[in-house]
């Protein structure tokens, strides 16, 4: 290992002196695009000669997902369907608990053929009974089965102004009311010691911390339904990076801004609005699971529920406004704002939820949440040292547990 | 008998009390296991959930230790009583106060009558356990309908369920417009809608009736079937006996008597029919989790249905509630007409202990097709008559069941008891 690095020490200077004298005195941008154009000649000559034709070793699999079902009236079973593998597969017969159904493709350009990464609706007429599990098969022309149940089947509801207008209600008292009930604790955090509002702090870390493994473990779990062809566990883990490091670059670019001296940048505001940016994209997850529940009909919001959502969320309220508890209490508006960033989203999330489902939409969504969330511990903890506090004090990582504690307490409440 | 419930605990909690009274009294060595478990029925009766662990022998404890097989607690729903639907016959001049009937006669024919509906309920098939199903007349199995041959059969049917249905006879009908499948006549009736279907009671046996709407798998298995009895007529037996045999050699005069003696105890219209103890059954199952195989198998819906309460195993029983033995009188010939409406199973059977049996399949010959066996089995809607002699067994407890052991142990279990 050692050799090794010094070798790499050892041609880190090469390059630094081709940077001044360019072989055959060409100009840069040639030797920059050089490799490209060689790299375009050979895939050129690779796919003109197959030069490794004799070395496929049978066929490739078929492969078809159904991503979800949508059941627009009582006899009709819409199966949404994406062609995964690497050739064009041909859906010649549909079977609805093993018997054989008549059915129609739509979408697939007219036929019943999907090329690679192609989505299609089968449409199936079959007057199925609510609450009545269907098993449903798709048969491929070279007799490849895929199979899928619905459980439980239930009308899905379509798109209705009064389905807005419900989700809208749903996501003010899940959403919106408890976080603006748990900011009214503002004037309380202002009036405590350092100590206590680090423990604050620490507290809406561990709030954030378990938030970040719930959505987590769920984007992972939805990313099983999503089309192999999308990679979906590829596509959450890129999602939490992404969310991360493009909310840690605008972080940066503020220090920057601060160390030019901006006063505003600096102000706890800035984190507050983070704080809010991703309980905000939590909470879009949030509504989408919601929305695609009501999408899939599988709805059961109880009174019990809606209160598990509001004591689970109110713990956010504390976590928005721990971060202007010192310097000069910023407007009412900005308090709106950041109660709106926070909550409202799970309006929009259930929005997004019932109408535009899809097992891809929503893993990504949960993973941007992810991501954005880390970011804000990682602002919480720099904001803790800057207020020349230490982030690992026994008050502190105790905090810290207290608010993983109270949001596993009452998660139990929230079986969606 | 009462099924265990609010009301009757105090009535329950009294008999057990005095059974205690007796066990005492009768023999000194009485376990405490008794007296705890007859207490723990009374307090279990109490809160409506209904018990049958009473031990009735104190010197026998394997059941205890083993635990015993069987469906807990009783059948709370009693809209429906497989004591009663055996001898249930619709004749069309008489039969259940469900099924609107009457005979007639028309162009010299008689017509049996019988207005049939379809609906969507719920009935009960293991103890608190309910299933959805799709039901003539709101039963599971279908009214048994009954006629003699010949008669015309017109069945005016009125669609109620949100499903379309039909009602597909097994018999041999010329017209396929009365056929009750898709494709052919009025094709499916969908709800509201109302169609009469009229068949010649032809051949004489045992037939089977089903809803024969798509998918074939749920309407059957949901419910929609029932027994079609169609008696032989002892005249056109005399005039053509080779119809009612499978048998090539010479018809000599005993012989055609013989025969014409046989249908006159198949038909409900002869004296000779009331010495015989007739009992109808229809094998059935029931998927209830929806992955295409049965949870519940019985004779006539109901799992334990006629199973007997609790036994030691060694002869001491107590019949239970709901769940109890068909009581038969062993100087009576029994007959059972059989049909075997199970979905998603490949075949169903038919086992008989301690005894062996007659067996007519499809009933519509005269004499056996298989004599003196103890097992036979049915594919879907295949039937067919049971004949047994119990005359020369002692009182008591004989079981019959379906030997595949799965579909026994998952409620196909049954006992005569034998008096």
């Amino acid at each position: 290992m050692t050799d090794k690095t010094r070798d790499s020490t050892t041609d880190g200077s090469v390059p630094a002196e081709n940077e001044i004298t360019q072989p055959l005195g060409l100009p840069k941008w040639v030797s920059a695009l050089l490799p490209i154009v060689l790299l375009g000649l050979v895939l050129g000559v690779f796919a003109f000669t197959s030069p490794l034709a004799g070395v496929q070793s049978g066929e490739p699999l078929p492969d078809v997902t159904v991503t979800h079902t949508t059941l627009p009236s009582d006899e009709t079973v819409v199966l949404h369907v994406t062609n995964n593998g690497p050739e064009s597969v041909t859906i010649s017969q549909v079977l609805v608990d093993e018997a054989y159904w008549d059915f129609r493709v739509e979408g697939a350009g007219g036929d019943r053929t999907l090329a690679p990464m192609e989505s299609a609706q089968v449409v199936i007429p079959y007057h199925w009974n609510p609450g009545w599990d269907l098993e449903v098969a798709l048969v491929l022309s070279e007799g490849a089965t895929f199979h899928n149940t619905i459980v439980a089947p239930s009308q899905s509801p379509g798109f209705s102004l009064g389905l807005l207008g419900t989700l809208a209600v749903i996501g003010l008292f899940v959403g919106v009311i408890p976080v603006a009930l748990g900011m009214l604790w503002f004037p309380y955090i202002k009036t405590m010691s350092d100590r206590w509002l680090h423990a604050v702090l620490l507290f809406a870390a561990g709030v954030l911390g378990f938030l970040a493994f719930d959505a987590g473990f769920e984007a992972f779990e939805l990313a099983e339904r999503v089309p192999g062809a999308y990679e979906g566990n590829l596509l959450v883990v890129f999602g939490i990076f992404g969310a991360l490091l493009l909310v840690q670059a605008i972080s940066a670019w503020r220090e920057g801004r601060v160390a030019a001296g901006d006063n505003r940048a600096s102000s706890g505001l800035w984190i507050a609005y983070l704080v809010a940016v991703g309980i905000g994209l939590h909470n879009l997850a949030e509504g989408l699971a919601i929305g695609s529940s009501f999408a899939l009909g599988r709805v059961s919001l109880g009174a019990f529920l809606v209160i598990g959502f509001m004591l689970h969320n109110v713990t956010e309220g504390p976590a928005v406004v721990a971060p202007v508890a010192r310097g000069k209490r910023p407007s009412l508006k900005h308090f709106t704002a950041l109660g709106i960033i926070a909550g409202a989203p799970v309006i929009l999330g259930g929005w997004i939820g019932s109408l535009a489902y899809s097992p891809t939409i929503g893993a990504f969504f949960l993973a941007i949440g992810v991501g954005a969330i880390l970011q804000v511990n990682w602002e919480i903890a720099g904001m803790v040292r800057d207020a020349g506090g230490r982030v690992a004090s026994a008050t502190n990582l105790l905090a810290f547990l207290l608010g993983l504690a109270v949001m596993y307490v009452t998660d139990l409440f929230v079986v969606l | 008998m009462p099924s265990i419930d609010y009301g009757s605990a105090a009535d329950v909690t009294e008999r057990l009390e005095q059974r205690l009274v007796e066990s005492l009294t009768d023999e000194a060595s009485v376990s405490r296991r008794t007296v705890l478990g007859s207490l723990g029925i009374a307090g279990s009766a109490a809160v409506g959930l209904g018990s049958t662990q009473v031990s009735a022998s104190s010197d026998h404890e394997d059941e205890e230790e083993h635990g015993n097989f069987g469906a807990v607690g009783e059948y709370q729903d009693l809209d429906f009583d497989p004591h009663e639907f055996l001898t249930a016959f619709n004749t069309g001049d008489s039969g259940q106060d469900n099924v609107p009937q009457q005979v007639y006669e028309e162009n010299g024919r008689t017509v049996r009558e019988f207005e049939f509906t379809a609906v969507d309920t719920t009935i009960t098939i293991a103890p608190g356990v309910e299933f959805q199903a799709w039901a003539f007349n709101g039963q599971v199995p279908g009214p048994t309908i009954r006629a003699v041959e010949g008669d015309l059969i017109r069945v005016k049917f009125t669609n109620l369920g949100r499903h379309a249905h039909t009602i597909h006879p097994h018999l041999k009908n010329l017209n396929p417009r009365m056929d009750g499948i898709p494709q052919n006549g009025p094709g499916v009736l969908d709800t509201g809608e109302s169609f009469t279907y009229e068949w010649i009671a032809q051949p004489a046996g045992t037939h089977f009736y089903h809803c024969h709407s798509l998918p074939l798998k749920e309407h059957i298995h949901r419910g929609l079937y029932g027994t079609i009895i169609v008696d032989p007529d002892p005249e056109r037996v005399r005039d053509n006996p080779r119809e009612y045999v499978n048998y090539p050699g010479p018809i000599t005069d005993d012989f055609r008597e013989q025969l014409v003696g046989e249908a006159k105890s198949r038909n409900h219209e002869y004296a000779e029919n009331h010495a015989v103890n007739e009992m109808v059954m229809v094998m059935n199952s029931f998927d209830t989790n929806f992955d295409g195989g049965n949870e519940v198998y019985a004779a006539n819906t109901r799992a334990f249905g006629y199973g007997v309460g609790s036994t030691d195993g060694n002869g001491n029983w107590t019949a239970g509630e709901t769940k109890r033995p068909i009581q038969i009188d062993k100087n009576e010939r029994q007959r059972v007409y059989l049909s075997n409406a199970t979905e998603f199973d490949l075949i169903n059977s038919f086992h008989t202990h301690s005894q062996f049996f007659d067996y007519y399949d499809h009933g519509t010959t005269l004499t056996p097709t298989n004599k003196t066996v103890d097992t036979i089995m049915q594919c879907q809607a295949q039937r067919g008559i049971i004949e047994i002699d119990y005359s020369d067994h002692e009182p008591g407890l004989y079981m019959f069941h379906a030997h595949q052991s799965e579909f026994a142990e998952l409620g196909w279990m049954s006992f005569f008891e034998v008096v």
